[in-house]
């Protein structure tokens, strides 16, 4: 089961990373005050579908994280909201490219 | 004893490790489908023992395809597990008010995925 499982994590790994380069991609917006909406939903989307999958692969923390991610993004985010988001961000992205 | 479950997910990860969970873990028999409609298709035609159905899925959502299931006699009495990553509870009572069997949250442990759905079936 684990080897299966393996599997299915290198088949869709570069799914998952292009849903954190979506993510860090909505954050450098923010940073810079250009963050669409349409940007926003997408990254919200991308934060939701990262915290059902991430655990599903063992990376329990990985959903913890997407899941603060998908509420900040919800709706507008606050400015005071910003730095916590792109730490998050990072952390997620640091666990994904440990993960073998 | 061998099972036929229909899973309904657009997601293509979630779908193949449910998958592979319920054929590796429990050795059951699994149809797969990517949307709500091509599941009402595949539950009329292959007449599942289960249902684990997605709630987020673009153009006809986890909701709508378990109304549409009930509406149908072939499919109406089929139990449908409805899988979510919608943790808040609000949501999750709005779910179970639907009258599914019960809610299953992502992420879902692959390997007492099956388990857990024998137990809510009373299959154990």
């Amino acid at each position: 089961m684990s080897e299966a499982l393996g599997r299915l994590w290198a088949k869709f790994r570069p799914e998952i990373e292009n849903r954190i380069t979506a993510l860090e991609t909505a954050a450098e917006a923010l940073t810079s005050g250009s963050l669409s909406e349409e940007q926003r939903e997408a990254a919200h989307q991308a934060a939701h579908k990262l915290a059902g999958v991430l655990g599903t692969f063992g990376l329990h923390r990985g959903t913890d994280l997407a899941r603060q991610v998908e509420l900040e993004l919800a709706e507008a985010v606050p400015a005071s909201a910003i730095a916590d988001l792109s730490e998050w961000i990072a952390e997620l992205r640091l666990l994904v490219d440990d993960r073998k | 004893m061998s099972r036929r479950i229909l899973i309904i997910d657009d997601e293509d990860d979630i779908r193949q490790v449910a998958a592979l969970s319920l054929e590796t873990v429990a050795g059951w028999d699994v149809i797969v489908a990517s949307s709500g409609a091509q599941g009402l298709q595949r539950a009329a035609e292959h007449q599942p023992d289960a249902i684990l159905l997605d709630v987020m899925m673009p153009g006809m959502d986890g909701p709508t395809t378990f109304r549409e299931l009930r509406k149908n006699p072939a499919t109406a009495k089929i139990p449908v597990l409805l899988l979510t990553a919608k943790v808040q509870g609000p949501d999750q009572r709005r779910f179970a008010d639907l009258g599914v069997e019960a809610v299953l949250l992502k992420p879902f442990d692959p390997l007492t995925l099956s388990t857990q759905m024998e137990k809510i079936l009373g299959w154990a």
